[in-house]
């Protein structure tokens, strides 16, 4: 006849381990090894997990200290400041301008379109592309000045590159460009399209044929700000074909929202 | 037990179960954000407050994981048994390192923006309808939700409140949460981070808590197989001899409708009760008599032998069965309880060999 034996026996009715009566022996002993082995194996794996955390990349956001800049201002097709500067690619560095938060829409810039001014923000940079963050209130971190922009920095000619095919991943330039690091990947989609739909300007982090790498400001095919049909795809990979244009010494990348397709 | 309630009840073992859970928490939550700022080159450094919705995130489902080993840990081996006596402690504080990954996660990715910060958790991805782009936030929240109601119904008011049955029934649900918790995994960190480690350790984990489930499992139905079909017609089981029951232990033997019974030896007495604690359906056959009582394995929960009522000012009760020993000297329990409070027939060896 087979039995069922129950627990384990033990000889001595004190080796079962009661809450509220003092440890037996025995299992002071095992927990004297057990409790040194756990917390050595929480700190292992606190270790292995963090160490094999994927690279956030390049970039910055200089919370704490005040940057300046001089130049024209734009709101087409996102806000920006366009600032003369020789070591840049055809003398043009250009500043894009967020407000705090996620809400970039928020800022009524549209009477000083063109003109030059002077501004400060906390400085927001990924690999030599440049943002400001500002706060809202216009009188807190914008002035007009009157310095002389000569043209082709404050309205530089369009250079039209061509169509390309490109693949890669819509990202909000601000988080992408050093807000949040890392700011790119499923985990941060929410976040990237919640920033697009506050109007911060998306970036297409995109590779061509051969492999290259860049990062370019997104627009609509005619060079206007793109569409909220783009929000289901932010942070997803994806390809579309569209027009690359060199404006000073940023590269924009123009096609609709209905171009880019989940690859 | 239960006379009166408390806040929390505090006695050495736990002041020590709960440090050790501190000091573990802090040390795998220190190496992670020392690690994780410090692993990557100067200009490529995490941001650290998404280090430490990651480390908290990693922690919660590691505790979690922990939480559901101990269960069958300790029906394998009783030297586990004292980490499941605080593991409702280990539950509650689960959910808290939970809340704060939740908490922080909606600040820092769905605040200060155009949508209410819980309306974007659930509308910025909108792919709903896509087996690969399926928003994993929405599998976070509904574990996060399971884990607060059992977290906010881990008191033994609640217990009381709901009864036993419908309490542990309600608890189950941790399995869903832990699943679920799987899946936030495979659809957030597990997409966007590309190191194979990753997906190693949560297939590892999901591997040990179901691999010692199903082992416990299999191990409890092959014993109790090998008893089904032995009760007799006139509603009796033979459960084994006199001497197969250890002293202040008991035999576990399965009723024909499902449930079980623990059959106590106390020197020359043999007892009947049922096997499921009143507190948390403990097994209390694989319990033990100490100081004339049985004493439930889990939490120490105590009957007295003779008619399963929990010694004063307690006042929790269980069935007992009866007992007597057949004429060629094998214990025999009656399958049917009796009353709630109603002494059960016992046998005395002493009595009987005289």
């Amino acid at each position: 006849m087979s039995l069922n034996r129950g627990v384990i026996p033990a000889e001595r009715d004190d080796e079962l381990f009661i809450g509220w009566a003092k440890a037996p022996m025995v299992d002071r002993r095992f927990l004297l090894g057990a409790g040194p082995l756990l917390l050595g194996a929480t700190t292992g794996l606190g270790w292995l997990l963090a160490k094999n955390l994927g690279d956030p990349g390049a970039g910055k956001w200089e919370t704490g200290a005040t940057h300046v800049v001089e130049g024209a201002l734009t709101t087409k097709p996102y806000p920006m400041i366009r600032v003369a500067d020789p070591s840049a690619l055809k003398g043009v560095r250009t500043v894009l301008v967020v407000a705090q938060g996620k809400c970039t829409s928020g800022l009524d810039l549209a009477a000083r379109e063109g003109l030059p001014v002077k501004a400060s923000g906390v400085l927001i940079e990924r690999k030599g592309r440049r943002m400001l963050e500002v706060p809202f209130a216009l009188d807190k971190w914008l002035e007009p000045v009157f310095i002389d922009m000569p043209g082709v920095v404050a309205n530089p000619p369009e250079e039209r590159l061509g169509r390309f095919a490109l693949s890669g991943m819509i990202m909000d330039s601000k988080c992408f460009f050093g807000v949040m690091r890392p700011g790119r990947g499923k985990t941060h989609k929410a976040c990237a399209a919640l920033c697009i739909r506050g109007g911060v300007p998306p970036s297409f982090w995109a590779r061509d044929g051969q492999g290259r790498e860049s990062v370019l400001l997104m627009t609509d095919a005619a060079g206007g700000p793109i569409g909220e049909d783009i929000l289901p795809l932010v942070a997803d990979p994806v390809a579309a074909d569209g027009e690359i244009v060199r404006v000073g010494d940023l590269l924009q990348f123009r096609a609709d929202a209905g171009a880019y397709r989940r690859v | 037990m239960s006379v009166k309630y408390q806040g929390v009840q505090w006695n050495g073992n736990k002041v020590v179960y709960d440090l050790y859970m501190f000091v573990a928490l802090a040390l795998f939550t220190g190496v992670f954000m020392a690690i994780g700022t410090t692993v990557h080159p100067d200009g490529h450094q995490a941001d650290a407050v998404i280090l430490l919705i990651r480390a908290l995130g990693c922690a919660a489902f590691l505790m979690l994981t922990i939480v559901l080993t101990i269960g069958p840990l300790a029906r394998l081996n009783p030297r586990f048994l004292p980490f499941l006596y605080n593991r409702r402690h280990l539950g509650v504080m689960t959910f808290l390192v939970a809340a704060a990954h939740f908490g922080l996660t909606v600040i820092w990715y769905h605040s200060s923006g155009p949508l209410n910060p819980f309306v974007s958790l659930l509308v910025s991805n909108p792919l709903y309808a896509s087996a690969q782009g399926f928003p994993f936030e929405i599998f976070g929240l509904a574990a996060f939700a399971i884990l607060f109601v059992m977290a906010a119904t881990s008191h033994d008011f609640w217990l009381k409140t709901l009864s036993a049955s419908v309490w542990k029934l309600l608890h189950m649900l941790v399995y869903v949460a832990y699943g679920l918790l799987v899946l936030h995994i495979a659809y957030g960190a597990l997409m966007t981070e590309k190191s194979p480690v990753y997906v190693a350790l949560v297939i590892a984990a999901l591997a040990i808590v179901a691999g010692l489930h199903v082992f416990v499992g299999l191990r409890e139905w092959s014993r109790d197989s090998g008893m089904r079909g032995l009760h007799a017609p006139d509603g009796w089981i033979d459960v084994c001899a006199p001497d197969d029951i250890p002293d202040k232990r008991a035999v576990i033997a399965p009723l024909p409708r499902g449930d079980r019974v623990a059959v106590f030896r106390d020197g020359a007495k043999i007892y009947a009760v049922e096997n499921a604690c009143r507190h948390q359906n403990g097994p209390l056959g694989e319990g033990c008599i100490k100081d004339g009582v049985i004493t439930c394995p889990w939490h120490g929960w105590q009957y007295r032998p003779q008619d399963g009522v929990s010694p004063p000012p307690y006042e929790e009760r269980i069935a007992t069965h009866d007992v007597r020993l057949s004429s060629l000297g094998r214990v025999f329990v009656r399958v049917k309880k009796n009353a709630l409070g109603k002494a059960g027939a016992f046998i005395d060896l002493e009595e009987a060999a005289s």
